[in-house]
């Protein structure tokens, strides 16, 4: 199905850049149900901050490169859901990926500190499927748990944390002192449950 | 599902890293001011809800469309123009003053003709213009 009459006349605004609220309006008509035909799509189980971040980033790819669209070949809607939802499946699957790996407590460090030192007793206490449920239940926030999980696989890079956290718009050094920030408020609450085992 | 509900705020926040949008200068200018949401608002004219749509509009262009693009983003949101037009210059100003990314996009221009003044002078040296004039002429003999 080809793009709607409506549909049309937002492309060529976006495409001509000479209307500066043409992608708020385009955006603000087609974004809520675009995360929830997603949603949909991505089943009910689908993480719906991932969803939302890949309908986001669908439709701001669109506006830096509208030329991608092809007017003839699909609709705009069909064209925006395809689109997020190929970067939600690729999103879930880094996300799973990330959290198979096996990890150790004697992994979780911030800044070289060891935040548990009985490995016997950590060891006995929990393997990497209880560890990861444990995960869930210290932090129920989604964004907490993806930093968590960077943590716990020594991403060094500042980046992912920055993009998890949704500061890249802060100078540099103020982004580096918030991640900081962040992994020492997580680490500390991760070891205070730890304590008490 | 049923209870999640879709925010434009979330695609705002996202749209910070493009620079071709208002998102980015919109969060720097509140931060640099010490302005919650409300406050902003205030200062433009407009309802909290509109903030989200003014952030995913594109960054007016420069003179002689900036008149027009702010006006239309003022009838968007529904905004006092007068004071959409003072934060869109102040941001401007702050942009400039701190040599960004945006800042240099936004003086395209001024930067181009500076470049062709100095092609032209270095182009008058190449013709053999000089304070010396036969020096490098060789000598008959």
């Amino acid at each position: 199905m080809k793009a709607t009459g409506e549909e049309l006349s937002f492309h060529r605004r976006i495409l001509a850049r000479n209307d500066p609220i043409a992608f708020a309006e385009l955006a603000d008509t087609l974004y809520a149900s675009l995360v929830q035909q997603v949603c949909k799509r991505a089943g009910v189980h689908a993480d719906q901050t991932l969803v939302e971040e890949a309908v986001g980033q669908a439709l701001l790819d669109y506006h830096d490169r509208p030329g991608s669209y092809n007017p003839e070949r699909a609709s705009l809607r069909s064209y925006l859901v395809m689109a997020a939802h190929r970067d939600f499946l690729n999103a879930a699957a880094k996300e799973r990926r990330a959290q198979a790996h096996q990890v150790s407590l004697f992994e979780l460090t911030s800044q070289g500190r060891d935040i548990v030192n009985e490995r016997e007793e950590v060891e006995s206490h929990a393997q990497a499927g209880e560890l990861l449920a444990m995960i869930d239940e210290i932090f129920p926030d989604a964004k907490e748990r993806r930093i968590v999980t960077l943590i716990l696989n020594k991403v060094q890079s500042h980046t992912p944390y920055v993009q998890v956290l949704g500061i890249a718009h802060l100078p540099i050094e103020e982004q580096r002192k918030q991640v900081q920030l962040v992994k020492n408020r997580l680490t500390r609450r991760m070891r205070r449950r730890l304590s008490g085992m | 599902m049923s209870d999640f509900v879709p925010s434009l705020d979330r695609l705002a926040l996202l749209a910070r890293a493009r620079p071709d949008l208002l998102a980015g200068s919109l969060a720097r200018y509140q931060e640099q001011e010490g302005l919650s949401d409300s406050q902003l608002a205030a200062r433009l004219g407009c309802e909290v809800e509109a903030l989200a749509r003014l952030a995913l509009c594109e960054r007016p262009r420069p003179a002689p469309y900036f008149a027009g693009d702010a006006e239309r983003i003022a009838g968007y949101i529904h905004a006092d123009l007068k004071g959409l037009v003072q934060v869109l210059r102040a941001i401007e100003v702050r942009e400039a003053l701190s040599g960004s990314v945006d800042a240099k996009r936004a003086a395209g221009p001024t930067l181009l003709a500076a470049r062709d003044y100095d092609e032209d002078e270095a182009d008058g040296e190449d013709q053999g213009i000089s304070a010396t004039g036969d020096a490098d002429e060789p000598e008959n003999g």
